[in-house]
């Protein structure tokens, strides 16, 4: 038992860690700039809202860190128990992009009960307005109102 | 507004949904003062871009124009509201293609009126006792017969439904209902947009109302077709089965 544990952890001391060379690096670095310029730009042009960015801007700083500090990868790596950063980081994305898509969803079904909401209350308002025009003036005033 | 607000009371509603019915929509406009005289009459235009809003005003009814298309789970919560605001003791609603006759749904409301039940559904399916017509007087038209696909659809949901409620339904996805305050208080605030039918069942007997079934006849449609192929009904099926075992683990509101 003990000693095939020992073995195993013999191992992974022996093989390589999994190293980005420095081009992939600063090709990532360049990547994680520009997307961070992309969420500022779209901030200026009112296309994305602050509450919404923030969590994209943090996207782009951990991009910006992982380039920068490799070992940092690494060291999350070994953290999950993972021997392969490359798992590591593709399960880290794959559910950080899931929780998002999740959110956006809870996101889109409020509004969407908003939005019914709002067009019920505007179908009463016209039809409020057809009563109380009738009660009067016959359909004059419901036109006019419209 | 407040005069709207505070008008005489005219206990009863009558409202009807409708997307694209200009055809129908007047008719049965006509039939239902004639059958319910005493009703006051609702048409929720759920976004029809054809003539079915400028039909109904001409018929007489009060129209409430939804902006856009929201399904029939929000046309029919629109009415219940309209029911609600407006001070109504009674509502019932049917269906704008002339399937469901107004005399069957004068039934529906007497026996929300006699305090009988708190809602109470038109169905199909269930047989009359004596085998007489339900109606008494004969109601021009001809029979409703399902299709296969929405009789495979109608078994399925009774036998969650059932299972779900521990009340027997027949018709579960019938759309000629007659309810009173209690349930327009429900159904304002809670009804689901996207499978209004059986999970509005679902919630009615989990918050303690009575839910009873009549049955009525229904006729075949006048105008249109049913917006169900196989394919759509087996979505719509499974979709209804996650939404029920949804719906049993839902919160209870607090009332």
């Amino acid at each position: 038992m003990s000693a095939t544990l020992l073995t195993l952890a013999a191992a992974a001391s022996e093989e390589p860690t999994v190293q980005l060379t420095s081009q992939t690096r600063i090709l990532a670095a360049l990547i994680a700039i520009a997307f961070m310029a992309l969420i500022l730009e779209l901030i200026r042009r009112d296309s994305l809202q602050e509450r919404f960015s923030v969590v994209w801007f943090v996207a782009g700083l951990g991009m910006l860190a992982g380039a920068i500090f490799p070992g940092l990868l690494t060291a999350v790596a070994d953290l999950m128990g993972v021997r392969d950063t490359n798992v590591a980081l593709f399960s880290i994305i794959l559910l950080l992009l899931l929780g998002l898509a999740l959110n956006f969803s809870v996101i889109m079904s409020r509004q969407a009960a908003q939005i019914t909401r709002l067009a019920q209350e505007r179908a009463l308002e016209k039809a409020r307005e057809q009563t109380a025009g009738s009660g009067e003036s016959g359909g004059e005033a419901e036109r006019e109102s419209l | 507004m407040a005069a709207w607000e505070n008008r005489r009371v005219i206990s009863t509603l009558v409202f009807i949904p409708a997307w694209n019915e200009a055809d129908a929509v007047a008719g049965v406009i006509a039939d239902v003062r004639e059958h319910i005289p005493d009703a006051d009459v609702l048409v929720v235009d759920d976004g029809s871009t054809d003539e079915t809003a400028a039909r109904a005003a001409q018929a007489g009814a009060t129209v409430a124009s939804l902006p856009f298309n929201q399904g029939l789970g929000a046309a029919l919560q629109t009415g219940y509201l309209y029911a609600l605001r407006g001070r109504y003791e009674f509502c019932a609603h049917l269906d704008a293609d002339g399937q469901h006759p107004p005399a069957e749904v004068a039934r529906l409301l007497e026996e929300v009126r006699a305090d009988r039940a708190d809602l109470v559904l038109g169905s199909r399916y269930r047989e009359a006792g004596g085998g007489e017509a339900a109606g008494g007087e004969a109601i021009a038209g001809e029979d409703y017969r399902p299709t296969l696909s929405r009789r495979i659809g109608t078994s399925v949901f009774r036998f969650f439904l059932t299972l779900a409620t521990r009340q027997r339904f027949t018709d579960t996805t019938s759309g000629m209902r007659a309810a009173n305050r209690r349930v327009m208080e429900l159904f304002s605030e809670n009804y689901s947009p996207d499978f209004a039918e059986i999970e509005s069942l679902q919630l009615a007997v989990r918050e303690g109302l009575r839910v009873e079934e009549v049955p009525v006849r229904m006729l075949e449609r006048v105008g249109g077709s049913s917006f169900l192929t196989p394919l759509r009904s087996a979505f719509f099926i499974f979709k209804g089965m996650i939404v029920l075992l949804v719906g049993q683990f839902r919160p209870r509101t607090s009332r």
